[in-house]
């Protein structure tokens, strides 16, 4: 008797589908119609909502904006996390496994609570500024809040958790003994990584700083909060228009510009990619 | 004999608390709303406990429940539209902006009015078959007063007095999506000569003060006040009072908006959603909503102007509320209401939203 494994593919198939696929096909099929007001839709299918999100400078400036801080967000991540999982993956004391797991639990910390340890942080009389006045470095108050570089900075924090945890598995996979091979014929550390190191990242450095890319572009509370109702993207302005403007049409619209931005930078970077390990591979 | 007298003091004690107890509690215990759980959307924080405090032991003491759906009238909103008028709550509290929606559209249910018979403390405009008026606010400029005279900046009377540079990144004002939002945003567009189809100068209004911050719920604000980083915030009055409660040195100024208007109101009401069976529960509770009680502590403790006419001039007493609200009827006149079937909010918000990202 064959076992049916394929049979347990189906509770969480219908558990996705009603949640996540019909629940937004009714958004994007809402999407093709004019918002009337309260929520109400008008009969005739058409491409308005469409044609005001790509012709409008307003939707096309917050796609930037978006595209443009998850793009510094994920950079940021994958600088600042590609460290700490390289010196915990080759640790080989129990500090390795503390560490990794300290990192595991600062993921678990709600996202509220650590944008808000920002603002504290950055507030006019908190402690940064305060040593920041102390010894002359400004005059004024430095803020992140209601700035491109704040959200950047938040989304830097939801994802760095992440970014280390995905990097640490990347390294894991890099032998050890390649290092060793490449020190006893005498290249420096500097030579080994980009020589050693990075190359054999690459495919996971990529598929992680998707990753995390994907997650700001979609991440509302640290856009919302860090923003202060000063920076705009998609996610903050499909809640706007949605709460605020009840036009569901509109908001469809511009979740399925967002859905579609994503998968198509996804799909450019990969090919971008192989293009390279191609062009490489030609030239050696 | 001594132990007799003792015991009959403790009785006639005891007769004396029960009768107090049952004077306090006119309707105590009749049961009337046994079983019966009203669901009422309104706001959290203190004003949940202003009604926790005044109107939820008297629903209680009759067998009921309430349950408070805290958030903001817009996201109620919202709920209900998703709903299609299937509400999660009975009651609800109304922003003057959602009126003209709430008449466009079937989501309440007509109040017997003869059961919220303290209507008779509120004027015949404030209360209709679909809604009552609940509460005011006056918004107003609230400012560190310490802060203030330390930069050498004179008191503010208008809006434009914030555009100094020693307030630059000090001032917040509210978000157009927060409750105090719209009528503000009309209240810069009337102060610099525009009104609510032209709105433009409001906008070269706000964009004078620069670096500005936008807050969306007002408790950011005395947060704000707090940690140093505004000096300055267009906020309702209530705001301020509990900025001031709080410690912190602030006052309110009501704005100069044009020669013949001083001040900015916003008006609150409370609907019955048509989706409730608990018809007698709601109408109930927005009568205690109205009557005395409930009224002088949310003028007092929250700020927040009554509509009962009766509480408004016992407000002077309280030494906060006189200092920042405005009580004289005839200044109260003079505020700036906006009318909102006649202009166009999401012309309002859409501009709004150019202006902040082109910034």
């Amino acid at each position: 008797m064959t076992v049916r494994w394929d049979l347990l593919l189906i509770p969480s198939f219908i558990f996705t589908f009603v949640l996540l696929t019909l629940s937004q096909t009714l958004f994007l099929e809402g999407s093709f119609y004019r918002d009337l007001g309260l929520g109400r839709t008008s009969d005739e299918f058409d491409f308005s909502n469409y044609l005001r999100a790509f012709t409008d400078g307003f939707y096309l400036t917050t796609l930037w904006i978006t595209v443009k801080v998850s793009a510094l967000a994920m950079i940021g991540t994958l600088v600042f996390s590609f460290p700490v999982a390289y010196v915990i993956a080759r640790m080989r004391s129990r500090w390795g496994m503390i560490l990794l797991s300290g990192i595991v639990v600062s993921t678990f910390i709600t996202i509220v609570i650590k944008v808000f340890g920002i603002i504290i942080i950055f507030s006019a009389d908190g402690w940064l500024n305060r040593s920041l006045m102390a010894l002359g470095i400004t005059d004024a108050p430095y803020t992140i809040i209601g700035t491109q570089e704040g959200v950047v900075i938040g989304l830097m924090y939801f994802t760095l958790g992440f970014g280390v945890l995905t990097l640490y598995s990347v390294v894991q996979t890099i032998p050890y003994s390649l290092e060793e091979a490449a020190e006893i014929h005498g290249a420096s550390r500097i030579r080994m990584f980009w020589r050693v190191i990075l190359p054999l990242s690459m495919p996971g450095l990529v598929a992680g700083g998707l990753m995390v890319f994907n997650m700001c572009m979609g991440a509302f509370t640290s856009a919302a909060l860090l923003g202060g109702g000063k920076v705009f993207t998609l996610p903050v302005l499909i809640q706007r228009t949605i709460m605020m403007e009840v036009k569901y049409s509109m908001a469809g619209t511009l979740a399925a510009v967002l859905l579609v931005a994503v998968i198509l930078i996804n799909i450019l970077s990969i090919m971008v990619l192989r293009r390279m390990r191609v062009a490489r591979g030609v030239l050696a | 004999m001594m132990k007799t007298t003792y015991v009959n003091i403790v009785m006639r004690g005891l007769a004396v608390a029960a009768m107090l107890a049952a004077s306090t509690l006119p309707a105590a215990a009749d049961g009337k709303f046994d079983g019966v759980t009203l669901r009422v959307a309104t706001f959290g924080g203190s004003w949940k406990e202003s009604l926790d405090a005044t109107i939820t032991p008297k629903f209680e003491a009759m067998g009921g429940k309430i349950e408070y759906v805290t958030g903001s009238p817009q996201a109620n909103l919202a709920k209900l539209i998703a709903g299609r008028g299937r509400a999660p709550f009975d009651v609800m509290e109304i922003l003057d902006a959602q009126v003209p929606d709430f008449m466009a559209t079937d989501f309440l249910q007509k109040i017997d009015l003869s059961k919220v018979p303290n209507t008779r403390y509120l004027a015949d405009f404030q209360y209709n078959e679909m809604m009552v008026a609940s509460w005011n606010t006056q918004e107003t400029i609230c400012y560190n007063t310490e802060k203030f005279a330390e930069l050498g900046i004179p008191a503010p009377t208008t809006y434009a007095d914030l555009a100094v540079s020693a307030l630059e990144g000090r001032i917040s004002i509210p978000d157009i999506t927060s409750g105090g939002g719209l009528a503000n945003f009309a209240g810069f567009a009337y102060a610099a000569g525009g009104d609510g189809v032209n709105i433009e100068p409001g906008i070269a209004l706000i964009r004078s003060l620069k670096a500005l911050k936008f807050w969306s719920r007002g408790g950011e604000t005395v947060t704000q006040f707090g940690s140093g980083d505004i000096y300055a915030a267009v906020v309702h009055a209530g705001w301020c009072v509990r900025a001031k409660n709080a410690g912190y040195p602030v006052t309110t100024t009501h704005p100069v908006i044009t020669d013949s208007i001083k001040g900015v109101a916003k008006e609150g009401w409370l609907g019955v959603m048509k989706s409730s069976e608990h018809h007698e529960a709601a109408v109930w509770f927005i009568n205690e909503y109205i009557a005395e009680g409930f009224q002088y502590r949310a003028g007092t403790k929250n700020g927040v102007m009554p509509v009962n006419q009766a509480v408004i001039s016992s407000l002077s007493a309280d030494p906060i509320a006189a200092e920042m609200l405005e009580t004289d009827p005839a200044m109260i006149a003079k505020a700036l209401r906006v009318d909102y079937s006649k202009v166009n909010v999401s012309d309002w918000i859409d501009s709004w939203n150019r202006m902040v990202t082109s910034q």
